[in-house]
C-alpha cells in the first residue's frame, strides 16, 4: 500500500509539473497565442475587446494569479476554447479525438504486447536456434523503421495499389454509431491498417524485452532447481520463467504508451484517420494552442494512468511488493 | 550405514567451459564412485571445479559449459546418455539437489506450497492435488517447518527456514542422491549447525547418499564417510574422512589441511599455499599442482600423475611422490 | 610406475574396463575445431576488452559499416553530386536514369543530391542528440549512483519525469511555440528529453559498483571523489553509455523524421524527414513518383537496421548471457553427434 500511495504521490507530482510546463511555455515565447488573436485583427480592435482576449486566454494579472487560473481551469477540465471549431470547447474535441486514438493504440498495444512476448518466450527458449538467429534481429529492425515509413507503405500497398482498405476515417459515413455487430465490424476494418503499422513497429521491442529477460532467468537457480525437479517444459517456461519475465515487461509496456501515442500521431495523419493526431495536426497548421496544449496533458495523464495501472499489476503479480 | 555398492560410477569426467576463443578445462577427466547410503564430500578452493562436477551428475551444466566427456553411471544406466523421459524421472526421483543459497532457488513469485507440491504431482499424477497436499504437509513437518505456513511465499521465511524448505523439497520422492552444493555456506554458524545435524539425522533415517560441497573442511570431516579432494579440475586424493587430515597423501591435502584450524587442540600458526591455481585455458604439462607443490620434482613438470589406490592406506591418490 | 600393485577387493582399475563406453572427450584443441572457435586474433590483444569484444562481434561491425557508409556519403556529398540540393535542377518528377540517378522531385530539385545533403543534416541531429542525451544520462546516471541520498532522490525524480512524459506530443508544443523549429531546435529538445533510459541504466549499475571493494578500497585510501568517478567508475559506465548512445540515436532519427513528415520542421532545410514531408504533400505515391518516397525511407530504415545491429553487440558485450547462448547450437551438434540427449539451456 505504501508503495503504491508514493507512486501515486510522484504521478500527481509529475502531472503538475506538466502543468506548469505548458503554463509558462507560451509565456516565456515571444508573442502569445493572443497576441497572435489580436494580432490577426489588424488593429480593428478597442482596449475593451483586447482585454477580454487577453483575458479568455488567461493573460491578465499577476503571474501567479494567471496560474492559479490555469491550474483551476485544468482541473474543471476546462481546456479552453478552440479556435479552429469555434466556439467548440477544446475538452470535448480532445475527449472525442482520443476516443479514436485509444482504439488504435489500444488495439495495437494489444497485439503487440501479446504476440512480441510470445515470440520472445519462443525465442529465448530455443535461443540461439534459427527463429531466435533470424526473426529477433529482423523484428527489432521493423522497431527502428519510423512509424511514417511503415504507414505510408501500408498505406500505398493495401489503401491505394489493392484497394483492399479504406482511404480514411474511423468509419463509413453511412452507418450511424451503435453498439451493432455491424458499426463495430465497420470500425475494426477502418482500424486494420494503422493498428497494423503501430503494430509492425512496436512488437519487436516487446520480442527483444521479453527474449533478454527470459534468457538471463533462464541462467537462475530457482530455474535451474525448476529443471532439475523434472517437470514438464512448458510448466518451467511459463510458470517458473514467463511468470517473472512478465514483471519488468509491463513496466516497460507503461513507459513506452507515450512513445506509441506519439507513434500513433504519425499514423493517423497518413490514414486520414480521425484521432488526436490528426486533430492535433490540423491544430499546428492553424496554431490553435489550446488544442495543442490539451493534447500534451492529456496524453501525459494517460501515460501517468498506464503507470498507476502497471504499478497495481505489479502488486497484484509479485508478492514481494505486498508487504 | 554405507554399503560397497556403488550407487554413481563416474569415469573421466571432463567437463568445459566454451569461450568465445578459448576452451577451458574446469574438470579433467576425474573418476570417483558414491556408495549405496553413502555421503561423499568434494573439496577443494574455489574454483577448482566442485560445483561443475556436481551439476554435471544431474545433468544440469548450463551454458557455456559442455560434459565433452566420459560417463556417469547411475545403478549401471549411463546418465549422459539419457533420453527426455528417462531423464525426466533421473531428475528428482533419483537425484534431487540442494543449492548454496535457498533464496535464488526458489522461485519469489510463487506460494512454496505450488513449489514442493509441483515436483510431486508431476511424478506420481495418481496422487492427486490432495494427495501431493498430504505429502508436502509431511515434509515440512519432517524438515520441521509448520505446515500452515504452507502456502506463505519464499519472502517470508528466515534464510534458514528457506533452506529447510529446499530440503523438504529435495526429500519429496524420497531420491537415492541428493546433492549438496555448499548448501549452508550462506548461513550463520548455529543455523548451519542445526541443519547439518537435521540431514544427518535424515539421512540415517531415509538412506539416501549424499555429494556433499564445501570448502568447509571441518563441516567436511564431520559429515562424510569420504572426501575427495579436487585441484585445478583434477581429483588429486579420495581418502576416508577419517583419514585426511591425519594422514594425507597428496601435497595439496596436506597444504590444505594445514591451512585449516584444528578443531581441537592447541593453537596452531596457520599455513597458506603460496601461488595461485594455473588458467585453465592454458594448462601446464605433467602435474597441475607442480608450480605451487613443494616437493615437486622433475617429472612432476613432465607427466600428469595418475589416481592410484594405496591399500596400505586405504586412499586413492594422484602423486609421483608416492611411486 | 608399473610397481604398484594393483589389489583385488575395494580396488578396482579406474580407468573403465570396457573403454568404448567411456566416451573419450576431445582435447581443448581438438574441442576448439569441432565448435569452430578460434583463438583471439593477435591484434585485438592490446586492445581494452571491452572493444576487442566489439570489433570481434560480426552483427556489430555490419552495423558499424553500414553506419560508416552512410556517413562518409553524406560527408562527401559535394563529390557525389554537383547539383545543389535546395535549387531546381530540371523538370519535375523525371525519372531515375543518367542525369538525374534518382529523378526529381515534384520541384524539380535532384533526388539524389538532396538524399546525400539530407543525411548530413539527418545524421548529425540524431548522433549529436544521441550522444547528448547519453552524456547528460551519464553525469545524472554516476551522479545519482555514486553521491546517494538527498542527489540521487532529487535526480531519480528527474529521470522518472522525463521517463513518463510523453516525448513526442511535447515535442509537439515546443515546437509549434517556436515559429519554425528547424534542426537544430529539434535536436536540443530531442536531447533534452531522451535521457531519461540511459540515466536510469547507469544509476543502475553505479549503485551495484559502489558496492564493490575497489571502489571501497579507493575510499578508504581517501580518493578525491571526482577521481574514483573518473578512474575506477566511469570506465566500466563505457558499454552503457554506447548503449544509451544508440538506442538515443534511434529514437533521435526517428522523432525527427516523424516530427518533419507532419509538418513541425523547417520545411525549407533538406533532410530525410522532410524530403518525406514534402513527398506526402506533392501525392507523390498517389503520382507514382517512387523515387520521390522511397530513397528517404530506404535512408532511415537503413540508418535505424544499422543501428539496431550495433546495439544487439552493445548488448551481448553488456549481458554474457545474451552471448552465450549462440554457441548452444553448436554445443547442441556436439552432443548429438555422440548419442547423447542434448538438454541444454
Amino acid at each position: 500500500m505504501i508503495f503504491l500511495l508514493r507512486r501515486l504521490a510522484f504521478y500527481i507530482g509529475a502531472f503538475f509539473l506538466a502543468v506548469t510546463f505548458n503554463f509558462f511555455i507560451p509565456r516565456l515565447m515571444p508573442g502569445d497565442p493572443s497576441a497572435r488573436i489580436i494580432a490577426s485583427f489588424q488593429g480593428r480592435l478597442n482596449e475593451s475587446q483586447v482585454e477580454a482576449i487577453r483575458k479568455s486566454y488567461g493573460f491578465t494579472g499577476s503571474l501567479w494569479e494567471q496560474y492559479v487560473t490555469y491550474v483551476g481551469s485544468i482541473m474543471r477540465l476546462d481546456f479552453g476554447i478552440s479556435t479552429v471549431q469555434f466556439p467548440e470547447p477544446t475538452a470535448s474535441l480532445l475527449f472525442y479525438a482520443a476516443t479514436w486514438t485509444l482504439v488504435l493504440v489500444g488495439l495495437a498495444i494489444f497485439f503487440a504486447f501479446t504476440i512480441g512476448s510470445f515470440m520472445g518466450i519462443h525465442a529465448a527458449w530455443h535461443r540461439g536456434g534459427f527463429f531466435d538467429s533470424f526473426f529477433t534481429p529482423i523484428n527489432v529492425m521493423l522497431n527502428a523503421f519510423t512509424p511514417a515509413i511503415v504507414a505510408l507503405l501500408l498505406f500505398y500497398a493495401f489503401s491505394l495499389q489493392l484497394q483492399w482498405f479504406p482511404l480514411g476515417r474511423a468509419h463509413s459515413t453511412s452507418i450511424m454509431p451503435s453498439f451493432s455487430f455491424e458499426f463495430i465490424g465497420n470500425v475494426l476494418y477502418h482500424a486494420t491498417l494503422p493498428v497494423l503499422s503501430i503494430f509492425l513497429v512496436s512488437f519487436g521491442g516487446w520480442h527483444l524485452g521479453m527474449r533478454n529477460v527470459m534468457i538471463n532467468l533462464l541462467n537462475e537457480d530457482f530455474v535451474i532447481l525448476a529443471k532439475a525437479k523434472g517437470l514438464s517444459d512448458r510448466r518451467v517456461r511459463y510458470r517458473y520463467v514467463a511468470r517473472n519475465a512478465i514483471l519488468p515487461q509491463i513496466t516497460a509496456l507503461a513507459l513506452s504508451i507515450g512513445f506509441l501515442l506519439g507513434g500513433a500521431l504519425v499514423t493517423e495523419q497518413v490514414f486520414n484517420y480521425p484521432g488526436l493526431g490528426k486533430f492535433t495536426f490540423t491544430a499546428i497548421g492553424s496554431r490553435d494552442y489550446s488544442f495543442i496544449q490539451g493534447q500534451l496533458l492529456l496524453l501525459t495523464a494517460s501515460v501517468l494512468v498506464a503507470n498507476l495501472l502497471s504499478d497495481i499489476a505489479n502488486v497484484i503479480l509479485d508478492p514481494r511488493l505486498r508487504t | 550405514m554405507s554399503s560397497d555398492r556403488a550407487l554413481l560410477e563416474v569415469r573421466n569426467l571432463t567437463v568445459d567451459y566454451v569461450g568465445d576463443n578459448s576452451i577451458a578445462r574446469a574438470v579433467n577427466g576425474i573418476d570417483f564412485d558414491i556408495r549405496e547410503g553413502e555421503a561423499f564430500g568434494l573439496a577443494g578452493e574455489s574454483g577448482c571445479g566442485k560445483s561443475t562436477v556436481a551439476f554435471a551428475l544431474a545433468r544440469l551444466t548450463r551454458l557455456p559449459g559442455l560434459v565433452s566427456g566420459g560417463s556417469v553411471r547411475f545403478g549401471g544406466e549411463e546418465v549422459l546418455q539419457f533420453e527426455k523421459a528417462r531423464l525426466k524421472a533421473y531428475r528428482w526421483r533419483e537425484v534431487s539437489f540442494v543449492f548454496q543459497s535457498a533464496m535464488n532457488a526458489l522461485n519469489p513469485v510463487i506460494p512454496v506450497s505450488e513449489q514442493i507440491m509441483d515436483v510431486i504431482e508431476t511424478h506420481n499424477p495418481e496422487l492427486g492435488e490432495k494427495g501431493a497436499r498430504a505429502r508436502a504437509v509431511e515434509m515440512f513437518e519432517l524438515v520441521g517447518i509448520p505446515p500452515q505456513r504452507l502456502d506463505d511465499f519464499p519472502h517470508q521465511f528466515s534464510g534458514g527456514m528457506r533452506q529447510r524448505i529446499c530440503i523438504a523439497i529435495a526429500l519429496a520422492l524420497n531420491p537415492r542422491l541428493i546433492i549438496m552444493d555448499e548448501p549452508t555456506t550462506a548461513l550463520d554458524v548455529v543455523v548451519q549447525r542445526d541443519i547439518i545435524e537435521q540431514i544427518v539425522e535424515l539421512k540415517s533415517r531415509l538412506g539416501f547418499s549424499v555429494l556433499f560441497i564445501t570448502h568447509d573442511l571441518g563441516l567436511m570431516i564431520e559429515f562424510c564417510d569420504r572426501i575427495g579432494v579436487m585441484y585445478s579440475g583434477e581429483l588429486v586424493e579420495v581418502a576416508p574422512a577419517s583419514s585426511i587430515l591425519t594422514n594425507p597423501q597428496h601435497p595439496y591435502t596436506r597444504a590444505l589441511g594445514s591451512s585449516f584450524p584444528p578443531l581441537s587442540g592447541p593453537r596452531q600458526r596457520l599455513e597458506g599455499i603460496a601461488g595461485s591455481p594455473p588458467d585453465l585455458r592454458a594448462l601446464p604439462q605433467g602435474c597441475r599442482f607442480s608450480p605451487r607443490c613443494p616437493h615437486a620434482m622433475a617429472v612432476c613438470t613432465q607427466t600428469a600423475p595418475e589416481l592410484r589406490f594405496y591399500p596400505e592406506h586405504e586412499s586413492e591418490a594422484a602423486c609421483h611422490l608416492l611411486n | 610406475m608399473s610397481e604398484i600393485v594393483q589389489t583385488p577387493g575395494l580396488s578396482r582399475p579406474l580407468r573403465a574396463e570396457n573403454a568404448a563406453e567411456v566416451l573419450r572427450p576431445p582435447s581443448q584443441a581438438e574441442l576448439m575445431a569441432e565448435l569452430g572457435l578460434k583463438s583471439r586474433p593477435g591484434w585485438t590483444s592490446r586492445l581494452p576488452p571491452g572493444l576487442a569484444a566489439f570489433v570481434t562481434n560480426g552483427k556489430g561491425m555490419v552495423g558499424v559499416i553500414i553506419l560508416l557508409a552512410l556517413i562518409l556519403t553524406a560527408l562527401f556529398a559535394p563529390l557525389l553530386t554537383s547539383y545543389d540540393p535546395n535549387r531546381r535542377a530540371g523538370k519535375p518528377h523525371v525519372q531515375p536514369g543518367y542525369e538525374h540517378v534518382l529523378g526529381t522531385t515534384r520541384m524539380g530539385k535532384d533526388a539524389f543530391t538532396q538524399l546525400v545533403y539530407g543525411g548530413r543534416v539527418s545524421l548529425t541531429v540524431g548522433i549529436g542528440a544521441g550522444l547528448a542525451a547519453a552524456m547528460i544520462g551519464l553525469a545524472l546516471g554516476i551522479s545519482a549512483g555514486y553521491f546517494g541520498g538527498r542527489t540521487d532522490d532529487i535526480i531519480t525524480f528527474f529521470v522518472n519525469v522525463v521517463l513518463v512524459l510523453p516525448g513526442l506530443p511535447l515535442i509537439i508544443v515546443i515546437a509549434t511555440m517556436v515559429e519554425t523549429a528547424g534542426p537544430p531546435v529539434i535536436g536540443l529538445v530531442l536531447a533534452l528529453t531522451g535521457w531519461g533510459w540511459a540515466a536510469r541504466t547507469i544509476r543502475t549499475q553505479t549503485l551495484a559498483l559502489r558496492a564493490r571493494e575497489f571502489v571501497l578500497a579507493a575510499e578508504l585510501m581517501g580518493e578525491k571523489k571526482w577521481r574514483i568517478i573518473l578512474i575506477e567508475i566511469f570506465p566500466n559506465m563505457l558499454s552503457f553509455v554506447m548503449g544509451g548512445f544508440v538506442l538515443g540515436t534511434i529514437a533521435a532519427i526517428l522523432a525527427e523524421a516523424a516530427l518533419e513528415f507532419i509538418g513541425l520542421g523547417d520545411p525549407n532545410s533538406v533532410t530525410w524527414g522532410t524530403m518525406l514531408y514534402w513527398a506526402q504533400k506533392n501525392l507523390a505515391l498517389q503520382s507514382g513518383a517512387w523515387w520521390e518516397i522511397w530513397p528517404p525511407c530506404i535512408a532511415i530504415m537503413l540508418t535505424g537496421a544499422a543501428l539496431v545491429l550495433i546495439n544487439f553487440a552493445v548488448d551481448e558485450i553488456t549481458n554474457p548471457q545474451l552471448k552465450a547462448s549462440r554457441k548452444i547450437g553448436r554445443i547442441k551438434r556436439f552432443l548429438s553427434r555422440r548419442g547423447r540427449s542434448a538438454d541444454v539451456f
